[in-house]
């Protein structure tokens, strides 16, 4: 056996440094104490990038494409990988119990139902929809980093996907633990546990990204989406633009549990980058593909979560910037510098992503408030000051979009408060047969939603990117059912209450509503529908 | 024959699954639609639908116009002045 790491550590030497943490071990090998210590770097690459040339089989049968990833490659092209983080393993776990230790002072602090129950009732939806949504992609990605810390193709490579798994057992640990102590106070938080198993369209929507992304994907696969555009992109917008919000919002908890996470996933984003070096040596039209695969999967479900967040349920006193204008910096700045240093082009559709930060996500926030009941979190009416700073902010757009709310709160108008069904849509939205989200790509004057024929088969597509993708791997891609596939073949129920009430799992205590149920002073005159 | 299409309607902001049958009239697309989508736009006395940028006769039968499951159509509220490629 070759060892190609940093060299062969005596056996004695690794019994002493055992023994030192140990008084049983302490008292056996008290002859070996006294041997010299190591420095860190003598013996690290052992441990950590270790790799050997095999005698008794292939290395395409220990490592084979369909499980390692394409284009195969011999290690000798691997060889080079490495990252700059280096961590040991005492390391790893002295620092993450340190960071542990922060949570749990926070949440001890600031972290029961009380305390939750004196932030803005419409920023709390912020935390239901983001802990839904995060902790089963958490935890699906544990699944992802695993493959890679036995299939990575070089020993730096699987020992940081193996701190990346254990990185993400924390991040889906840490949501669930603290919204399970404000269940009893709001049981719309269940759905941090229960969302990804329920058939609701915004959970099919999560898992059909998360099972493609970070479970179904091979190494260099989950590398390129999930650490390249998912951790050193578009969740900049959790950790940098969500946790200043909640910070301006007073949400002392999750501000701390999103920070504590990013220091996780700065690490393991590392593993990225090395793998779209050598990924480009050796077939740059994948990497290209890749990339603009997963930034358009990415961006259409970012704007959901991170959108709605930060242009709707953030209130206007604490906003700081627009969705649009953290994207700019946050996401289209950084993302062409980074596609600039490894030599690749901008996406292909690049042009028409920069048109839909005006439009996309406010577009998919009417469709989805007066489709509130589909979902398991409430939403937030715009009033009058929050639609003129939406129209400072987006003037090229928005009016488009303000005779969608016009009309939404003349019915509220006609209906009086609380009569939640008078501002909701009563017929089955439409899905795209890629991403599964609604098809609200495009303006209101045009919707950019595209039916194709594939072997006798239709489907339809929110969009150019996604129909694209589609039409890249249709093998992957054909035989998902959505929600109105489902709807046809007699599956779910065609009936939107039935639908609701028995697919999407949803009843009415946890479907969403209006934060205020339409009791807004700004709507009604005096004496018509009194604050809440 | 029951009819599921893909409706959108100008000046609405997603796509809704619209259920017609084959006998019905092309202008009960438009109903259908208008209807569905009412609680975002206001409906309109007239308007038009067109398939892949082609205007259809408002009498003609849904299977008439050739209509087939989950086709796009789009419904232009004739008071609107929207903008539709082909």
């Amino acid at each position: 056996m070759g060892l190609c790491g940093g060299g062969h550590v005596p056996y004695d030497l690794l019994m002493w440094r055992t023994a030192g943490r140990n008084p049983v071990l302490a008292g056996r090998c008290r002859r070996v104490t006294r041997m010299p210590k190591l420095n860190r770097d003598d013996w690290l690459d052992l441990a950590r990038k270790l790799d050997w040339d095999y005698s008794y089989v292939r290395e395409e049968d220990a490592f084979p494409e369909a499980v390692s990833g394409r284009p195969w490659l011999s290690h000798a092209e691997w060889q080079d990988w490495d990252e700059t983080y280096r961590t040991t393993y005492a390391e790893y776990v002295a620092t993450q119990s340190a960071k542990d230790a922060t949570v749990q002072a926070v949440r001890e602090a600031v972290g029961h139902a009380e305390d939750f129950g004196k932030l803005d009732r419409s920023w709390l939806n912020v935390l239901k929809m983001h802990a839904a949504t995060m902790t089963f992609t958490e935890f699906a990605a544990v699944t992802g980093n695993l493959r890679a810390a036995r299939f990575g193709r070089d020993g730096a490579w699987r020992s940081a996907a193996t701190f990346g798994a254990l990185d993400e057992v924390r991040h889906t640990h840490i949501p669930l633990l603290l919204m399970h102590e404000l269940l009893p106070w709001e049981p719309q938080f269940d759905w941090t546990h229960r969302l990804f198993h329920t058939n609701n369209w915004l959970a099919i929507a999560a898992r059909h990204l998360v099972d493609e992304m970070v479970v179904g994907t091979d190494p260099i696969e989950f590398a390129i989406a999930t650490n390249v555009v998912l951790e050193t992109g578009f969740t900049n917008l959790q950790f940098i633009g969500l946790s200043a919000m909640s910070h301006e919002v007073g949400d002392r908890m999750f501000e701390t549990m999103v920070t504590s996470i990013q220091t996780d996933e700065a690490r393991h984003a590392q593993i990225g980058h090395p793998v779209l070096a050598t990924l480009i040596r050796h077939d740059r039209e994948r990497a290209q593909y890749l990339i603009d695969k997963w930034f358009w999967r990415s961006w259409s479900f970012f704007a959901v979560i991170t959108g709605f967040s930060m242009d709707y349920l953030t209130p206007l006193a604490h906003r700081r910037s627009s969705f649009k204008e953290f994207m700019q910096e946050w996401i289209v700045d950084q993302f062409q510098r980074t596609l600039t240093a490894f030599g690749l082009e901008r996406p292909w559709y690049w042009d028409g992503f920069i048109e839909e930060l005006d439009v996309y996500h406010h577009m998919l926030y009417a469709s989805t408030y007066t489709y509130r009941a589909s979902v398991w979190f409430d939403f937030a009416l715009p009033g009058p000051e929050e639609r003129a700073w939406l129209r400072a902010k987006y003037p090229r757009t928005w009016d488009l979009l303000e005779p969608v709310w016009e009309r939404i709160i003349e019915r509220w108008r006609k209906c009086g408060p609380g009569m939640e069904w008078y501002t909701q849509g009563g017929t089955p939205m439409a899905f795209c047969d890629l991403c599964q989200l609604v098809l609200s790509h495009g303006t209101p004057l045009e919707n950019a939603a595209r039916v194709i024929e594939h072997e006798g088969q239709k489907y339809v597509f929110c969009s150019e990117p996604c129909a694209w993708i589609f039409s890249r791997e249709p093998e992957r891609y054909a035989h998902h059912k959505g929600v109105v596939k489902r709807m046809l073949a007699g599956e779910a129920p065609a009936n939107l209450v039935e639908l609701t009430r028995k697919y999407f799992e949803l009843t009415p205590e946890v479907w969403g509503k209006d934060v205020r149920h339409g009791k807004y002073p700004w709507l009604w005159s005096e004496g018509q529908g009194e604050e809440v | 024959m029951l009819v599921p299409l893909y409706g959108f309607l100008a000046g609405d902001t997603l796509g809704l699954l619209v259920l017609v049958h084959g006998e019905d009239r092309v202008g009960a697309i438009a109903d259908r639609l208008q209807m569905a989508a009412s609680v975002r736009v206001a409906p309109r006395v007239r308007a038009q639908v067109y398939v892949r940028g082609r205007r259809l006769d408002s009498n003609l039968t849904v299977t008439q116009a050739g209509l087939a499951p989950l086709d796009r159509v789009d419904v232009v509220p004739e008071e609107a002045e929207w903008h539709l490629s082909p």
